[in-house]
């Protein structure tokens, strides 16, 4: 029979093991250098300070891939072009300048009553780098 | 039936607390629940803004049935208090035959879905009946070392007693006034997670609010059931610790 070392796994409880982890990690980053520690301190400050702004929707990847080259072109966050879009939409909507009725179907989703289907060429390049409006 | 008793040989380390907040907490999932103070400080009653009366010693020396001890403070919630005479209590059980199985004889009448028992800081007779008594033993600590060893001291304690013919269906240790920010806590914490592993309950933070709870004869679910010690730390979107998830692990254990 071959001759195998066994170690007993330590189950923790979920959440003295994040404690723990989060507390050894902060340990850790006390005995760096005061310069790296400002430096760890400031991002966590940002992606605390971030974390209102997120979301998350889900796109076409044609528009997602449009509004990542747009950025580019621009150099521009592509955030901030998603933001003006959004606003600008908003905007419309407000001013009854958008009638979201004609793409309105039934949903078969528990957690809607409607989905909006827009017509498949919308998202072909040659559409979206046109002047036409959706 | 399940018996938890709530024991550390250390003072000062939340055992009545918790065994209020606990058993509050039992009550409001609709287990009925009683919560013995065998503590002869009676601090259970005083948790819920009522006069220390000496329950456990008219229960157990004077031989009234239980209902007429016990005091209904909350839907489902019952307690048996306690206050100085419960020292008589340790004398009488003493000269008893069979004394270290007097308390959980008695208990096995109840009609309770979960049974709190709140330990003094002690090694007496009282101590060991709560233990002989209980299912599952709750071992609140500081993250110091002196109350750490008191762990230590109550796990021999179980030891013995389980060479006696009694046998537990488990313990958790549950760290208390938990400040994350000292080494200390860091030091303590991780010595007995690598020693205890699973058996080692989310920690309850320290918080000053928990003292002001007892003050208004108010328990923490309903004085303070926002702050820190019943939510534990906010880590984005998680939690991590506090009585709210203390209560969740426990009610896995009850209800298997």
């Amino acid at each position: 029979m071959a001759d195998r070392k066994v170690r007993r796994r330590t189950v923790l409880d979920p959440a003295v093991a994040d404690l723990l982890a989060g507390m050894e990690e902060k340990q850790a980053e006390s005995h760096l250098p005061r310069r790296i520690r400002e430096k760890k301190a400031r991002e966590r400050a940002k992606i605390r300070a971030r974390r209102d702004h997120r979301v998350t929707y889900d796109l076409p990847p044609q528009l997602k891939q449009s509004v990542m080259e747009l950025a580019d072109k621009l150099s521009l966050p592509a955030s901030q072009l998603a933001t003006l879009a959004l606003l600008r939409f908003l905007q419309d909507y407000k001013n009854n300048n958008i009638d979201l009725s004609k793409f309105k179907k039934p949903s078969s989703s528990p957690r809607y009553d409607w989905k909006l289907i827009f017509p498949k060429e919308w998202f072909e390049e040659e559409y979206i780098n046109t002047n036409k409006k959706a | 039936m399940f018996i938890f008793a709530l024991a550390n040989q250390k003072g000062g380390v939340g055992k009545t607390t918790t065994a209020v907040t606990l058993a509050s907490g039992f009550a409001q999932n609709k287990k009925k629940t009683l919560l013995i103070d065998l503590d002869p400080q009676g601090h259970v009653a005083f948790s819920f803004g009522l006069d220390k009366i000496p329950g456990l010693y008219r229960w157990v020396v004077m031989e009234e049935p239980i209902n007429s001890v016990t005091v209904k403070v909350r839907e489902y919630l019952d307690i048996l208090p306690g206050d100085k005479r419960t020292e008589k209590v340790k004398r009488h059980i003493t000269l008893m035959d069979f004394r270290e199985s007097v308390l959980a004889e008695q208990l096995r009448k109840s009609k309770y879905d979960v049974i709190l028992l709140d330990m003094a800081p002690s090694l007496d007779v009282l101590h060991i009946n709560g233990l002989f008594a209980s299912d599952w033993v709750i071992i609140p600590t500081r993250m110091d070392a002196m109350a750490v060893d008191g762990v230590k001291e109550i796990l021999l304690t179980m030891g013995e007693i389980t060479q006696r013919g009694h046998s537990f269906s488990g313990y958790s240790i549950l760290p208390t006034f938990f400040d994350r920010t000292t080494r200390e806590t860091m030091t303590q914490f991780q010595e007995i997670v690598r020693a205890f592993g699973d058996r080692v309950l989310p920690p309850v933070p320290q918080d000053t609010k928990v003292r002001e709870a007892s003050a208004f004869g108010q328990t923490l679910w309903e004085y303070t059931n926002n702050s820190p010690a019943m939510t534990g730390y906010q880590e984005g979107k998680t939690f991590a610790g506090g009585y709210h998830q203390v209560m969740k692990r426990l009610l896995e254990v009850v209800d298997g």
